[in-house]
């Protein structure tokens, strides 16, 4: 079920039926994202030392006060490079989904309401890239284009596509035969006005639960092609490459380890309680269970 | 039954066409990349008699459809080309890595199944605290990417208990012992979050099927109530479980690639891989086109299962 309220048609501005906070667990992922993406903004203030700073005193140094998540193979400080690492793990993980929604969105608007051959066509191409494993296609991407922060936006956002293509097109499914879409059509209504004013506001709701769970994976993906080295390269602050460079010392330094991974972990886990909470949202009949 | 064969037939029938497009991007791979691919194949060293030599044995002097059609004929009669660097057939590389990815797929998916279905059940038919902490469980492993939770498990098995090896591989023709030992940690580290998937699925379709009225008619009746979960509600519940299981295979396929690399399991993903680095296109083609294969062969699988299980699917596809 999609949230269906009909948009009133005496209203200048249309209004796109915003979610509530989604409760108490959607409540908890909006605060933690809005925590983290505030520590990305504000890394060069809060950063205790330099990302690229090698001291040699402190190679493998143990968390302490000055270095809470404590110091790498080159006496970096883990801590400074884990809020650098944000930086670039929020953005791609928000740019390529914000990318897969500004090409996906349009094809899903146009499959779903024009129907027939136009359907059945693009739909046909979307599939095909639904036939790959997400990550192995990301990975045939960047064997193609050459490994890359920037690749590997592009190579997840290309993965999107299809999935929010899919999502929007079985919404527009639902809406278009709605009775104010009908009556918008004998009003004379334009199909731009009608896809832009009706449709889309009302087709948009499973698109944007489905894009704070896509965000959860991409930070995962990213992370994962930096760890095998396929993503951001040496010695940028990323924070699957510090996994992978931290891995071969990982009894004499655990926190190498740890403390990247956590950080992986909380931000995956904000997109994904913020995600349960939109569902709830635009799904009320699942708050019963 | 005929009605069950053309629905079987008609999705195998569905299946070629993606395979053929399938074939095509993975034989455009080597193609679309920029510059000369033999070139840099073959690094700024070669001479251009080598460069000429390699691109003849690849066929890349052809045109396009005709080194299509001759790639497609070698790759239908089992033949997928040569390493240019160990200048071993894809082949039989294939033949030591394949077996490896799948065993620790298909482990990781056995395992996921063995606990996440069970489990979601206990959370559908259990109380208000059964749910919770299933819920948090299943938000929390799917937050966890597996080359972390593998890196951890490295940490606390090898690093603090010294129970299991880091990483390595025994062929399991040598010591099939020694090759479940190397397979847990990785089996462990993919498999959990397809349990917390499966879990939630099986949970949600129980739930939907809770209140249909032949769970009520079946209580009514005087059966056990672990009669009617299991033996009813379960079965009915299964569609949505084996689709997303179909699904969750493919993310599995994915996460082999990390899993393979962490633990230096020498599977497909991390032949591809370490071919990227090497810029050893033919085995990336190949590795790719058989893992692309095995997941759409996978999907095929599902729908079929999916439709043997629930004769409304077919009926759904007849109409």
């Amino acid at each position: 079920m999609i949230a269906l309220e009909p948009v009133t048609v005496t209203s200048r501005r249309r209004r796109i039926p915003m979610p509530r906070w989604g409760g108490r667990e959607g409540m908890a992922g909006w605060i933690i994202l809005g925590v983290l993406v505030l520590v990305a903004l504000l890394a060069p203030v809060l950063a205790p030392h330099s990302t690229e700073a090698i001291d040699g005193s402190r190679i493998f140094g143990a968390p302490d006060w000055s270095h809470p998540f404590g110091s790498d193979d080159l006496g970096r400080d883990v801590f400074s490079r884990v809020l650098y690492a944000y930086r670039a793990s929020l953005s791609i993980a928000i740019g390529s989904v914000l990318l897969a929604m500004a090409v996906g969105i349009p094809i899903g608007l146009i499959a779903g309401y024009a129907g027939g051959w136009t359907d059945l066509v693009l739909m046909r191409a979307v599939d095909l890239l639904l036939a790959f494993p997400a990550l192995l296609l990301a990975i045939s991407l960047i064997a193609i284009l050459g490994p890359g922060g920037l690749v590997a936006l592009l190579a997840i956002a290309i993965i999107y596509v299809p999935i929010m293509a899919r999502v929007v097109r079985s919404s527009v499914l639902v809406v278009r035969n709605q009775p104010y879409v009908l009556g918008a059509r004998a009003r004379g209504a334009s199909h731009w006005a009608i896809v832009r004013g009706h449709v889309l506001p009302n087709a948009i709701g499973p698109a944007l639960v489905q894009a704070s769970v896509l965000m959860a994976f991409a930070i995962i993906i990213e992370a994962a092609l930096s760890f095998l080295g396929l993503g951001a390269q040496p010695p940028t602050p990323e924070l699957g490459l510090m996994l992978a460079e931290g891995n071969n010392y990982l009894t004499q330094a655990p926190w190498v380890e740890i403390f990247p991974g956590l950080a992986i972990a909380l931000s995956v886990l904000a997109f994904n309680l913020i995600g349960d909470g939109l569902r709830r949202s635009f799904d009320p009949g699942q708050l019963a269970r | 039954m005929t009605a069950r064969l053309a629905y079987v037939g008609r999705r195998i029938l569905l299946t070629i066409p993606v395979l053929i497009a399938t074939s095509i991007f993975v034989f455009l791979l080597i193609r679309l990349v920029p510059g000369d691919p033999v070139q840099t194949m073959l690094g700024i060293r070669a001479t251009p008699d080598n460069v000429a030599t390699v691109r003849a044995q690849l066929g890349l002097d052809k045109p396009l459809p005709e080194q299509y059609w001759t790639w497609i004929t070698g790759v239908l009669h089992g033949d997928l080309g040569q390493d240019f660097i160990s200048h071993e057939p894809i082949t039989s590389l294939l033949g030591v890595s394949l077996p490896i990815t799948l065993e620790l797929t298909v482990l990781a998916m056995l395992l996921a199944v063995l606990v996440g279905v069970p489990l979601g059940v206990l959370a559908a038919v259990k109380g208000r605290w059964t749910r919770r902490i299933s819920g948090g469980f299943v938000v929390a492993a799917i937050s966890i990417p597996e080359f972390w939770l593998g890196i951890m498990l490295v940490l606390l098995f090898t690093g603090v208990l010294h129970l299991l090896p880091p990483n390595g591989w025994v062929p399991i023709t040598q010591d099939v012992g020694l090759n479940i030992t190397y397979m847990i940690l990785p089996v462990l580290a993919l498999a959990l979050g397809q349990t917390a998937y499966l879990l939630r699925t099986t949970r949600a379709a129980m739930l939907g099927t809770a209140g249909e009225p032949y769970v009520a008619f079946l209580h009514a009746k005087g059966l056990r109530t672990r009669t009617v979960i299991y033996l009813h509600m379960l079965r009915n519940a299964s569609g949505p479980i084996v689709t997303v299981a179909g699904i969750q295979f493919g993310v599995l396929l994915g996460g082999a690639i990390v899993v393979e690399n962490l633990f230096a399991l020498p599977g497909v993903g991390r032949m591809v891989v370490g071919a990227i680095s090497n810029r050893n296109y033919v085995v990336v083609q190949g590795g790719v086109l058989v893992i692309a294969t095995l997941f759409i062969l996978v999907n095929l699988l599902t729908d079929i299962v999916h439709g043997l299980l629930d004769p409304r699917v077919e009926e759904a596809v007849a109409r």
